[in-house]
């Protein structure tokens, strides 16, 4: 797999292709906050094609030493269904389902929480096997380190370094690439 | 008391463990630990979240075929015999069930884009055995809905054969299928034969066969239906360039 940064030079240079491969890894997730915050197939497909033209328009304002590609592109897509929510707005006729999208009754929902587990789970993706298969044991069956050990016959050892290191690469991420980072490194890529 | 150590850190925010006395008198003293125990716990509860998310399905192929459209439109990119108001896809994904006929028409606009973009590095890298007069080539790409790493390269040589060389195509319960098809009227094509399950594979093409007419290399997918004509699955695609 490429880097961001190999990725980024290709797409500068125009190569069409890259536009497919960042198209490939990241569509998926691009859709998915797309429907989201928008809560319709049809109008998740537009955001993410819009996205993905946008991305392609503006392929120099990407810098990967600002964020990943899977982060620029969803900071696009949520500034793209913004766009389409408020125009949506502006019609009367849906100005009151809008409304109830705009602010959803979970905050576990916001647009923000959506990037900030899109970005974890791409990370969580990224780590080895077994370091992956530990953290999950960890956040998604709840359980300690010692039944963590027991379930994997790893050392204690190992799951406690598996644990403390993945944590800390998911959080280095989630601060670089998470909706919070979004206010912090406002940028000309902001404005695509 | 010194600050919390971070094994014990990230039990605490996995609520493993629960604070002594000490710890918690710490922590309503100590910025700097509460700092790291909430981003720990955030990091946490997101972790949580994120089961199910790993695999999320990609979107149609329409999105992407939209996307191609309007970017190879935008692009200054001389397009080599595909005719221009096959790629001018109106603006949105397309809802309405487009004409049958257009379809694959788009399909090789595409592909032969994907081609052109593909074909210089291709002629650049290929190396060349001295004993072999390559008359055409082509790179192939896979088609919007197939494995990304799919791909390959033809040749055709002198003597009359193609050589064509395939990689990580999908599974299949049918078999794969060569064609060359003429993209400015994909009805019309000529079938070339089978590729066993072999990497380099040469076909001979039927003599008198007009490669600038039948200029677009196709790998199918076909069913084992006793129908022989083109199931309309494509894998591959490129063009050949001279």
């Amino acid at each position: 797999m490429g880097s961001d940064d190999e990725l980024a030079e290709r797409l500068r240079d125009g190569d069409e292709k890259a536009l497919r491969t960042a198209y490939d890894r990241h569509g998926s997730a691009v859709l998915y906050l797309a429907q989201r915050m928008l809560g319709n197939r049809a109008d998740a497909e537009d955001v993410t094609q819009v996205t993905f033209v946008a991305a392609w328009a503006g392929r120099d304002t990407f810098d990967p030493q600002r964020g990943t590609m899977l982060g620029w592109l969803l900071g696009i897509a949520r500034r793209k269904a913004v766009d389409r929510l408020r125009s949506a707005a502006r019609d009367e006729r849906v100005t009151e389902t809008v409304r109830a999208q705009l602010a959803p009754p979970d905050d576990k929902e916001t647009p923000e929480r959506v990037v900030d587990r899109l970005v974890v789970a791409d990370e969580l993706g990224r780590l080895p096997d077994e370091q992956r298969r530990t953290l999950e044991l960890a956040f998604f069956d709840d359980l300690t380190h010692p039944q963590i050990a027991a379930v994997t016959g790893l050392p204690l050892g190992t799951v406690k370094s598996h644990i403390r290191r993945g944590m800390a690469v998911l959080r280095r991420r989630w601060e670089v690439d998470g909706a919070a980072s979004g206010s912090r490194s406002a940028g000309p890529s902001r404005a695509l | 008391m010194q600050h919390l150590d971070p094994d014990r850190l990230v039990l605490l925010a996995l609520s493993e463990e629960q604070f002594d006395l000490d710890e918690s008198d710490h922590l309503a003293q100590c910025a700097g630990c509460r700092y790291e125990l909430d981003a720990l716990r955030d990091v946490a509860e997101i972790g949580a979240e994120v089961q199910g998310m790993r695999d999320l399905p990609a979107p149609p192929e329409r999105v992407w075929r939209a996307i191609e459209a309007e970017v190879t439109v935008a692009s200054t990119r001389p397009l080599r015999s595909v005719s221009d108001s096959a790629l001018r896809v109106p603006q949105g994904v397309e809802r309405r069930k487009r004409a049958a006929w257009l379809k694959p028409v788009l399909a090789a606009a595409a592909a032969a884009v994907l081609a052109v973009a593909g074909t210089v590095t291709v002629t650049r890298l290929l190396d060349r055995p001295a004993a072999e007069q390559v008359t055409a080539r082509a790179t192939l790409s896979p088609l919007p809905a197939v494995n990304a790493a799919a791909g390959g390269s033809v040749r055709v040589l002198s003597d009359g054969v193609m050589r064509i060389d395939v990689r990580n195509l999908p599974l299949t319960t049918g078999f794969h299928e060569v064609w060359l098809i003429d993209p400015d009227d994909v009805t019309k094509m000529v079938a070339l034969g089978t590729l066993p399950d072999a990497a380099d594979v040469v076909l001979p093409v039927p003599p008198g066969t007009d490669l600038n007419r039948y200029r677009l290399v196709d790998v199918s997918d076909e069913p084992h239906d006793g129908d022989a004509t083109h199931s309309g699955r494509s894998l591959l695609r490129g063009t050949l360039t001279y």
